[in-house]
């Protein structure tokens, strides 16, 4: 007998949940338990982990993405405007940077500024710098392209109403356009502050003392010296999750709001 | 006109002398001259593509005309050495779709350019502010935002914006055309009653009843010239050119009813 669209709907769907459910199952069947247990799940030993992994890891951690943050937004304010001036020059140093930092892997650019630098001009910078010019440099290219979107997704007509009201092009940008281009990319913002963050582990390229350990490289070392397996780097990324949920959630909350005022 | 700013009406002149203005190929102004005398209102009328608001546009050159002269008050426009930001200042231009400043509370939308062009103080800009707000019959919803607002709202706000900064004259384009038609009737008693008190406007409009009533001349243009320009009760009760004919039973008589088969 025939199945009605809707019946059909109901069984294609029991079929997916089933396969899923067969994949897991799989999947739990293949693992080898016994040295999961011993080398990734291992908790009993992560103790010595605690409470440095707040005090240090997760503080340079947040540290690192700040200091990237800032000079990516700064830079990726600048960058955006240079792109969409009337002047061809600016229009050409931007896009050939952004288009350099996007395709360059952020590895590279960590070794270029962490070793590089020192080879070429003989100056060794302190680690917080290499990380804000490094991450700052690659967060900048990123952040240009969705501040460029956000500039030119406000209405012309606010410009124009701006200049009639006798402001300079300046003015109208700082008090006018600007903080509406910041409203409307607020959540692809905050999106790139979650890539900022994963990339600071980047950082582990240098040698850090231990004072400068980050998430990542805190949980690298807790590899060698706690005897857990992969056990510390689980909770790493653990308290990755700590910091980049709350920005999901935000970011989400952002989203609704103005698409609330939108009319 | 001098530099000195205060709250009474002194009202500008404009002069605008065989404007030009193409884009590419196209030429959308070719060669208007119009003269508005200080206090008087002038509507422009004419089909869509006429030109008419890209005319009203280059008199506070948010349009960069290709040829011709423009003089507001003291200021030549088309002088390329002309202090552009001094010249908008005295010139308010309210557009058709309102243009508020969205992120901006309504007393904010009123303050900003005082404050940041004028300098003002807050509390001088607020009260410039409050008083334009009172005029367009708005004071009460000073703290709203404009998307709390209806669009004859909206707009008698933008009105009151444009008039915070003391305009010696002010643009209107087509203000009432984005409008529901139960809130054109309050922008325009606003735009009458800013009329009596002598300001110098210059209004595109298809509000043919507000141009016979309020207009001191009403100006036909069609294909970027100047058809037929007179008082209003010649131009839109006894028009003498066919192309005037034509529109204005087309405006007058939307509905044709009676006229095809004429």
């Amino acid at each position: 007998m025939a199945m009605t669209a809707r019946q059909r709907a109901k069984v294609s769907l029991y079929v997916q949940a089933g396969i899923f459910v067969v994949a897991v199952a799989a999947v739990i069947i293949a693992v080898d338990w016994k040295t999961v247990g011993t080398s990734v799940f291992n908790f009993a030993k992560i103790g010595p982990m605690f409470p440095d992994i707040f005090l240090v890891g997760l503080k340079n951690t947040l540290i690192y993405t700040a200091l990237g943050f800032v000079v990516g937004l700064s830079g990726g304010l600048l960058l955006a405007l240079m792109k969409l001036s009337s002047f061809p020059l600016y229009r050409w140093l931007a896009t050939g940077y952004i288009e350099f930092f996007r395709g360059v892997p952020a590895l590279l650019v960590f070794i270029a500024f962490g070793y590089g630098v020192p080879l070429a001009f003989g100056i060794q910078w302190d680690v917080n710098i290499i990380v804000m010019v490094s991450l700052g440099m690659v967060a900048a290219a990123y952040i240009a392209e969705t501040l460029r979107a956000g500039l030119q997704a406000v209405p012309k007509g606010q410009m124009e109403a701006a200049r009639s009201l006798g402001m300079p092009h300046w003015r109208a940008m700082v008090s006018i356009v600007i903080p509406q281009a910041f409203k409307i990319v607020l959540p692809p913002l905050t999106n790139e502050i979650i890539l900022l963050t994963k990339d600071s582990s980047l950082i582990y390229v240098l040698g850090l003392t231990a004072s400068q350990y980050e998430l990542t490289k805190f949980g690298r070392d807790g590899i060698s010296s706690l005897g857990a397996g992969l056990t510390p780097l689980l909770v790493a990324g653990a308290f990755y999750l700590v910091i980049t949920i709350p920005l999901s959630l935000l970011a989400r909350k952002f989203e609704s709001r103005s698409a609330r005022t939108k009319r | 006109m001098n530099d000195v700013v205060n709250s009474t009406v002194r009202a500008a002149g404009v002069n605008i002398k065989d404007l030009r203005k193409s884009y590419g190929n196209n030429e959308v102004l070719k060669g208007i001259s119009l003269t508005v005398e200080p206090g008087q209102v002038v509507c422009l009328i004419g089909p869509s593509g006429s030109g008419k608001s890209t005319l009203l546009r280059c008199v506070n050159l948010l349009e960069q005309p290709n040829a011709g002269t423009i003089n507001v008050g003291k200021f030549e426009a088309t002088d390329p050495d002309v202090d552009l930001n001094r010249m908008r200042q005295s010139v308010g231009m309210v557009f058709q779709h309102f243009n508020l400043f969205p992120h901006l509370s309504v007393l904010d939308n009123c303050t900003i350019s005082q404050m940041k062009v004028l300098k003002r103080s807050k509390s001088e800009a607020g009260d410039v502010a409050r008083r334009n707000l009172e005029r367009v019959g708005l004071g009460h919803l000073a703290d709203r935002f404009p998307d709390q607002l209806s669009g004859g709202q909206q707009q008698r706000v933008a009105i009151a914006r444009a008039l915070s900064m003391d305009p010696q004259l002010m643009l209107f384009d087509e203000p009432t055309s984005a409008l529901d038609p139960e809130t054109v009737g309050d922008v325009l008693a606003v735009m009458r009653k800013l009329a009596q008190e002598g300001m110098t406007m210059l209004v595109v409009t298809h509000e043919m009843g507000f141009a016979r009533e309020v207009a001191d001349r009403v100006v036909f243009m069609d294909a970027g010239v100047v058809v037929e320009e007179g008082p209003a009760e010649n131009v839109i009760s006894a028009p003498t050119q066919p192309r005037t004919k034509e529109f204005l039973r087309r405006v007058l008589d939307p509905t044709h009813i009676g006229v095809e088969e004429a």
